[in-house]
């Protein structure tokens, strides 16, 4: 029987499958997966993970103390994508790495299958996480908070958070991911933290400074100038800027507050 | 100089001027330097930049890119700002361009500044004003994201390096490739006295390297390097001229960047080429950026790509298949043994997938599926590689017949591919019997 680990979408909870699955069946073959999106298959016994903190963290201990650091970037990054065999591309590359002589080396493993697949998320999240190191816009609450929205494929406000908490240290801002339910909560002088569960106070999120307005405009204006009108090619600016993002940038839509957009 | 009108001028009115008469301006990069914030004032730096927009017109917009005035005593015939135009003039005072650049950047629009100017009064006189504009932004607003300034060509040397300790990136833009044309369309600016500030600068910062390696805690002059850029189509020279200046540029002068920009006819003068029906040569500027990448990143030499016969680069093809096909001698390269340097000059395979593939054969033999999932872009590539002995499909290494196959812009394979080496004539197809090949 093919043992197959349930677990929730969160890093916690597929480190702690990967735990599990990795204590019991580190010689057979076992998948995981993320609850809500199972297939039933025959031959195969699901469990419910017990998700706890320990767990992943022992897991991380391991994965970095025998895999190395840039073995767990990758590894991470790719439990951080929006696809449902991430864990158990993560698990065979685990089990594929024992097979190799250095084990640290094994993401260089690419004509391995899973290893190949762990690469691409890995490769795909961290992309879009730039993406919106690029595009994420803030605005300026009348509390003097900076607040954006955004809507991305993969969870990636935990790789986002370094680049904005090191670039805004004295600054008061907060990412909101609509897609997961999820904020980046980062006060002035302190550490960011994510906040799950919370609902979004529109009323308080549509509220900007009057200073965010003249700013606004300043900003559109300057995106109209800058552009060179002989030179003019749409396709290309759409290669660089997918429309997915637009709807949350300042210089892409007109009014100041963003529009609803419905899940 | 500050009349009443201007001072009283709006500042979106201010921006949009400025902006626009930067906008012919190509850099807007912010690579080259990686800084952490202090956890005392706001911004850092990566060493790769980053793009936070894109223009209508495709180009990146990552520097808050304006001029300081566009008053300028300067006569380039190419130029808009040009003193014999009649455009309207303004100037930012240091504080609107210190405020401007602070709140794009929180609101992350922004990833710094870009400060050039149009020539104010002297050299001297604009350098000084830029000068007070960094200091302020740098030194009381504590302002740790990029800032890339134009050295104003004839300004004092002392002004220059001052400002370059609170610059990251400097340029002075060599604006035409050689010193004829440079006399005919820029009478004000001479080839010396572009090069001497560019020579200072790649001095001063060798220098400074020294002190960095004895005192850790030195000032960093310009460590992002310098950059330039030229004009493409303004003057009748060749490819092959561009890209050898371009060449020695780098050698010489160290460096990190050359520009190209297409001209874009926005004065009349009987100096200036006539273009306005056929619009700037934008894809000469892409081949001469194409081949740029060549000379930095894949160890190309200029007179590898071009020579006296064939001064110009194939509008059809990009440079690196056009050396290709010129040296099928060399192809087709094993995959799995070929050293990283031949891998490197295989249309369809870039610096990082060449990295890659070296690395991923040690733990075992690579396949064409490998290969596209490495980033290979295989219907470029499939001519020039074997894989374990074999290309991929039955292809032959004939000039004709691969140069055919790479111009069907649309991903299509070769022919006869299916084992079907005929096929039936219709009368409504379009063969193209003899006249497939392509004179180069």
């Amino acid at each position: 029987m093919r043992q197959i680990y349930i677990c929730t979408d969160t890093v916690t909870g597929l480190c702690s499958a990967l735990h599990d699955a990795w204590k019991e069946n580190r010689d057979n073959d076992a998948g995981i997966e993320i609850r809500g999106k199972t297939q039933q298959q025959l031959f195969c016994e699901y469990r419910t993970v017990a998700e706890c903190e320990q767990k992943a963290l022992r897991l991380e201990r391991m994965i970095k103390r025998h895999m190395g650091y840039n073995t767990y970037w990758d590894i991470y990054h790719a439990l951080l994508a929006d696809d449902g065999e991430k864990g158990t591309a993560v698990f065979k590359t685990m089990q594929a790495s024992r097979d190799i002589r250095d084990s640290h080396k094994i993401m260089d493993h690419l004509s391995h299958p899973d290893v190949a697949k762990v690469f691409a998320l890995s490769r795909s999240v961290s992309n879009e996480a730039h993406m919106y190191e690029e595009f994420i816009r803030f605005r300026e609450l009348e509390n003097g908070i900076l607040f954006s929205e955004i809507t991305p494929k993969a969870q990636v406000l935990t790789c986002v958070a370094d680049h904005f908490a090191d670039r805004f240290p004295l600054e008061n801002w907060m990412i909101y991911d609509r897609t997961h339910q999820v904020f980046l909560v980062h006060r002035a002088r302190e550490e960011w933290g994510l906040v799950w569960g919370e609902t979004l106070d529109h009323e308080a999120a549509g509220k900007v400074s009057d200073k965010e307005r003249e700013y606004e405009r300043l900003w559109r204006g300057f995106f109209e100038s800058i552009s060179i009108k002989e030179r003019e090619n749409p396709r290309c600016q759409q290669n660089h800027l997918p429309l997915r993002y637009r709807p949350h940038m300042t210089e892409m839509t007109q009014t100041c507050i963003k529009p609803e957009i419905r899940l | 100089m500050k009349d009443k009108m201007q001072s009283e001028m709006p500042l979106y009115e201010k921006l949009n001027i400025l902006s626009d008469a930067a906008k012919y301006d190509v850099s807007c990069t912010s690579s080259g330097v990686d800084r952490q914030n202090d956890g005392t004032g706001i911004g850092n730096c990566r060493k790769a930049g980053i793009c936070h927009s894109f223009s209508a017109d495709g180009r990146c917009i990552s520097l808050l890119k304006i001029l300081f005035t566009n008053e300028c005593i300067y006569d380039c015939k190419y130029c808009i700002n040009r003193s014999s135009n009649d455009v309207v003039r303004a100037s930012f005072t240091p504080d609107e361009v210190c405020d401007l650049t602070m709140e794009f950047y929180r609101r992350n629009y922004i990833e710094g500044l870009f400060l050039s100017s149009g020539i104010l009064k002297s050299p001297d006189y604009t350098m000084e004003l830029i000068y007070a504009t960094l200091y302020k932004l740098r030194r009381e607003r504590n302002f740790q994201g990029y800032i890339h300034v134009k050295a104003i060509p004839g300004a004092d040397q002392r002004l220059i390096q001052m400002t370059g300790y609170l610059a990251d990136r400097m340029s002075v833009n060599m604006e035409l490739p050689t010193a004829e044309s440079l006399r005919l369309l820029a009478p004000h600016k001479s080839r010396k006295n572009i090069l001497t500030p560019m020579r200072f600068v790649q001095e001063k910062s060798k220098e400074n390297r020294q002190e960095i390696t004895l005192y850790r805690n030195v000032p960093r002059f310009v460590p992002a390097g310098q950059s330039t850029q030229m004009i493409v189509g303004a003057t009748p020279e060749t490819d092959y001229q561009i890209l050898h200046v371009t060449e020695s540029l780098y050698k010489k002068f160290g460096l990190k960047r050359v520009f190209f920009s297409a001209f874009v006819p926005v004065n009349e003068d009987k100096a200036l080429p006539s273009i306005r029906d056929q619009g700037p040569p934008l894809l000469r500027e892409h081949r001469l950026y194409q081949a740029d990448w060549l000379l930095r990143f894949y160890h190309f030499e200029a007179d590898e790509l071009l020579d006296e016969e064939n001064p110009n680069f194939n509008v059809l093809l990009d440079p690196k298949c056009c050396w290709a096909l010129k040296h099928l001698d060399v192809f087709p390269v094993e995959i799995n043994r070929a050293d990283y340097r031949t891998l490197l000059r295989v249309p369809g395979i870039g610096y990082k997938s060449a990295g890659r593939i070296v690395k991923a054969r040690r733990m075992g033999t690579l396949r064409f599926e490998d290969l596209k999932k490495m980033g290979v872009v295989l219907k470029r590539a499939l001519y020039f590689i074997t894989c374990e002995g074999k290309t991929m499909y039955p292809v032959r290494l004939d000039e004709d017949y691969i140069t055919r196959n790479l111009l069907n812009t649309k991903e299509r394979l070769p022919e006869g591919v299916d084992g079907m080496t005929y096929r039936q004539i219709s009368l409504f197809d379009d063969v193209n019997f003899g006249s497939g090949t392509v004179v180069f």
